[in-house]
């Protein structure tokens, strides 16, 4: 009888503790805290920490106002090829560190280029314009799908990149310009995409707002158009050496820096410049030169190396050229983007 | 003899059939075995056993047809004919009085039950075994430091470099630390500062395996060494017990410092009365190390009882209040010269009540330790209800303690692994409730020893049943471990992001701040962040503001140079310090480090630098 009511209280036990067991087992099985999720902490194995390291986004900050200036170039085929690149940094003397190229709305991004500049020490400018979009489409969120791919793969590539979103958009020439698009709907547009970029991780992207220079539309005010300091990290003005306009620094960017500083304090940069072949080259060139030299806020520029509407190309003047070539020498000019100090 | 058949029918012979037989066998005196019919009624085999069969046979001729051959078969000789053979032969002299060989006294055990140097050392064998198990079970984990163990390593730093150099103390941590700031963070950080975090949790990893060598060798005292090999292979691999031996906090300190209480507890029941007095300082010490380890002193006052009743008797309850008494006077001797006690309001029993439910709390507590202490259960009625506790015929047991003895140990050792669920359900808090939990394992341990033993049976009857619930514990305590080190982020890339932004002068806004803070310690001080759980922020005139308002006002001014926000303590601030973030202008998103948590949650730190 002993034996047999000991045996009994055996099994009871075995049978209780199996199901503790159970249970324990269960829950553990189960969703542990409620919280949403696929995965499950126990069962993959795979540690947080596995791709903390490679994953760390590249901090752009460092590059937003570096101790030197920007010494920049649109040329074509760069940076798809940096070929021309290579021909422009040894006609000037001085290889450059802001490649410029433009693409249009729908275009896909070039990381491939941006990672052969960035090999070569030059940070990528995109011109993003969206010559087939409305604007106000770009806002409502018509473009999503489109803006999100981009992101991502900007986010993918972690180098540094520069985009000026429909530049020159205080002009009456551009499609994107004062005749089709409100500045609401510039502003919305802007932080629409800003945001989604940011959404999807891609914060290695510096934000150039660039307004054509106000010279030749004194009555658009640029301030409604300006996104916000937390959408923008350089104002980049788009603004040319012209005969026929007074060729002093000051009066061709001069009345652009004043209306924009009453409202933001980013640095600027002068995002497409260039003089008109002539006489006076020489001296705009010069005078590109003090200017940018002499205002601390002016991170440098970028030299529109272009035939377009007039011939641009620094090859175009020897003697302007000459000039570019001694100018450029100034350390000031240049630097590694790799390692800004 | 009324159920014996009329007639007797031969049958053919089977020479096996009575192998089984408890009556008879083989070899009975005679060498006869006794043939059985098979019985009519239950009587069948007592009645025919004996004469009353061979008186069967007797009238009945060996039938013809049998094969005899009194060679093969010589039990089947009808009956005693005289072997004159052996009458014939003369018997030879002795050659001695003495035979020629010696038979030893037969042990009345094949086994001996008292302590033996062999014994001592395979036992210490396996304990070895299952100290190693613990450790690669504890060494498995990895994950960057937790904010409590980097809260208290930077304290502990802070400390050290404030005693060496003189560099102000940070103030405060008595407020709110949930142990003496003096003890355990000040003895981590001058490990951590040698070895680095491993350090600091090999430190942990060796107070965890004191604590199983010490639960072993009272659990041994108390009970034997196999109750003590299985309470401390249970206790090795559970959940709190593999985590806290590789987790830089005050948890595994404590835990051995009440391991070592017990042991002195049980290693003096048989010394002078005093001796139990060495248990106190140890006590006070686990106290004064973590303050909720108070929660456990009348566990062990209630033990030093128990453990002497059997040499003492009712002299055993001045033991207990001797030990009682010593504490306390202990304890306010510290009280009187620390500051300890606002602390112990804020942390431990004033601790802010939370919003878990008593069923989500008993959940987790099953989840985490039910298993054992399910078998610590079973052990105490198990043990209630029959103490002996081996084979050995001359068992301690078989004259053992009476049951109420064995009752009342059994409700105070597995009982107390109940203290630490009941207490968190009473502030409504599932903070750290599996590393309390781990305290009251440590004593339900001996208990659920007892449980598997008695489940394994006599001689190992059923060793599937104890290797099936250790294999399950050390199922739930190996993935449940490696769930936990996994719910909290790794801060690796946050801090090799934030980095170049450590300068002697900057203001630091940071959910988490105390992970930077410590792994970035030469860098940056505690002073210089502040926490997303409250601001006073003045403004230009010097009025103080408080919780929003505060952090919107600072943001707005461009008050912190770097904003750090995980989204896991306070979401709901985050959204509001986001949005104020973005508003003011100042800040710039340096990057969102994605993180994945092992509860299946993903999120992502997320850095602003301030840019204008």
């Amino acid at each position: 009888m002993m034996v047999k009511r000991f045996f009994g209280m055996r099994a009871l036990l075995a049978v209780c503790l199996l199901t503790v067991l159970a249970l324990t087992g269960c829950s553990l099985l189960g969703s542990d805290d409620g919280s949403s999720g696929t995965g499950h902490g126990t069962s993959g194995g795979a540690h947080p920490s596995a791709s903390a390291d490679a994953d760390l986004p590249y901090d752009v900050v460092p590059l937003l106002k570096p101790a030197k200036k920007y010494f920049g170039a649109a040329v074509a085929g760069a940076p798809t090829s940096m070929k021309s690149v290579d021909a422009y940094a040894e006609m000037v003397g001085k290889r450059p560190n802001l490649i410029e190229y433009y693409a249009g709305w729908g275009d896909g991004f070039d990381a491939s280029g941006v990672r052969r500049a960035w090999a070569e020490g030059a940070l990528t400018l995109m011109s993003w314009e969206p010559f087939d979009t409305p604007i106000a489409d770009i806002a409502a969120g018509k473009s999503d799908a489109y803006i999100k791919k981009y992101a991502t793969a900007v986010r993918k590539l972690n180098l540094p990149v520069v985009i000026d979103f429909a530049d020159e958009f205080n002009g009456h020439w551009e499609k994107w310009g004062t005749q089709s698009t409100t500045p609401a709907q510039y502003v919305a547009a802007w932080r629409h995409i800003h945001k989604t970029f940011l959404d999807a991780g891609a914060s290695n992207v510096i934000w150039a707002w660039a307004p054509n220079i106000v010279n030749p539309v004194p009555d658009v005010r640029l301030k409604p158009y300006y996104p916000g300091d937390a959408y923008v990290d350089w104002i980049g003005l788009v603004g040319y050496f012209t005969t026929g306009e007074d060729n002093a620094f000051d009066s061709v960017f001069g009345p652009t820096r004043k209306q924009i500083r009453t409202f933001t304090k980013k640095p600027m940069l002068l995002l497409e410049t260039a003089a008109m072949p002539g006489e006076r080259r020489r001296a705009d060139v010069r005078n590109l030169f003090a200017g940018v030299e002499d205002d601390d806020d002016m991170i440098g520029f970028i030299w529109f190396n272009h035939r377009k509407r007039a011939d641009w190309r620094l090859e175009a003047s020897p003697l302007a050229l000459e000039e570019f070539k001694r100018l450029a020498a100034d350390d000031r000019f240049g630097f590694d983007v790799r390692k800004p100090a | 003899m009324n159920s014996r058949p009329e007639h007797y029918t031969p049958r053919p012979y089977d020479p096996y059939a009575d192998d089984d037989n408890a009556a008879g066998g083989w070899f009975n005196s005679d060498g006869y075995v006794p043939r059985q019919q098979p019985g009519h009624d239950g009587q069948g085999v007592h009645g025919h056993q004996g004469h009353d069969v061979h008186q069967g046979y007797q009238g009945h001729d060996v039938p013809e047809s049998y094969d005899y051959d009194p060679r093969v078969y010589p039990y089947q000789q009808l009956d005693d004919q005289p072997t004159f053979a052996l009458s014939t032969v003369a018997e030879p002299e002795p050659e001695s009085a003495e035979p020629g060989y010696h038979i030893p006294e037969t042990p009345d055990a094949g086994w001996d039950d008292t302590p033996s140097r062999r014994r001592a050392w395979v036992s210490r064998g396996v304990l070895g075994i299952l100290l190693i198990i613990q450790t690669l079970l504890s060494l498995r984990l990895s994950n960057t430091a937790f904010q409590d163990e980097a809260l208290y390593l930077a304290a502990g730093h802070n400390i050290l470099e404030h005693w060496s150099s003189g560099t102000p103390l940070h103030s405060g941590y008595e407020s709110y630390f949930s142990g003496s700031p003096m003890l355990y963070p000040v003895a981590a950080a001058f490990v951590d500062g040698w070895f680095g975090l491993s350090g600091a949790r090999a430190l942990s990893l060796l107070c965890m395996l004191g604590a199983t060598v010490l639960l072993y060798s009272f659990t041994r005292r108390l009970f034997n060494e196999r109750v003590a090999l299985v309470a401390a292979a249970l206790f090795a691999v559970t959940q709190p017990t593999i985590v806290l031996g590789w987790f830089a906090t005050y948890d595994a300190p404590a835990i051995f410092l009440l391991a070592l209480s017990a042991w002195i507890i049980v290693r003096t029941n048989r010394a002078p009365v005093f001796a139990v007095l060495l248990a106190a300082p140890v006590m006070v010490l686990a106290v004064a190390v973590k303050y909720a380890s108070a929660l456990y002193v009348p566990t062990l006052i209630v033990l030093a009882a128990l453990t002497a009743w059997h040499h003492r008797g009712w002299r055993c309850v001045p033991r207990a209040l001797l030990l009682g008494v010593g504490t306390a006077a202990l304890a306010g001797i510290g009280l009187m010269y620390t500051d300890v006690l606002a602390g112990v309001r804020q942390t431990t029993t004033n601790r802010a009540h939370g919003t878990d439910t008593a069923s989500a709390l008993l959940e987790k507590s099953a989840e985490w330790g039910g298993l054992m202490f399910a078998t610590a259960v079973a052990g105490a009625v198990a043990y209630a209800l029959r103490g002996r506790m081996n084979e050995s015929p001359r068992s301690y047991g078989l004259n053992g303690p009476g049951w109420r003895w064995r009752a009342l140990l059994g409700v105070t050792l597995a009982g107390t692994a109940l203290l630490a669920p009941a207490y968190q359900i009473h502030l409504h808090t599932a903070v750290s409730l599996y590393k309390h939990l781990d305290f009251g394992l440590l004593f339900a341990a001996p208990m659920a020893g007892v449980g598997v033993i008695r489940l394994v049976g006599k001689h190992f009857r059923y060793p599937q049943l104890g290797i099936m619930i250790w294999v399950g514990a050390l199922c739930l305590g190996v993935s449940q471990s490696e769930w936990r080190f996994g719910l909290w982020p790794d801060s690796s890339g946050l801090v090799q992001a934030i980095e170049p932004y450590m300068e002697p002068g900057g203001r630091y806004l940071g959910e988490t701040y105390e992970v930077p803070v410590y792994y970035l310690r030469d860098k940056t001080k505690h002073s210089q962040w502040t926490s997303t759980y409250g601001i006073g922020y003045p403004d230009k005139k010097g009025v103080v503001h408080h919780g929003n308002e505060g952090y919107r006002l600072a943001l707005e001014d461009g008050y912190f140079d770097l904003v750090v926000l995980d989204g896991v303590a306070t979401p709901g601030l985050d959204a509001y310090i986001e949005r104020q973030v973005t508003k003011s202008g100042h800040y710039r998103l340096i990057g969102k480090i994605p993180f994945r948590l092992s509860s299946g949650g993903t999120g992502a730190y997320r850095v602003w630098v301030k840019t204008a």
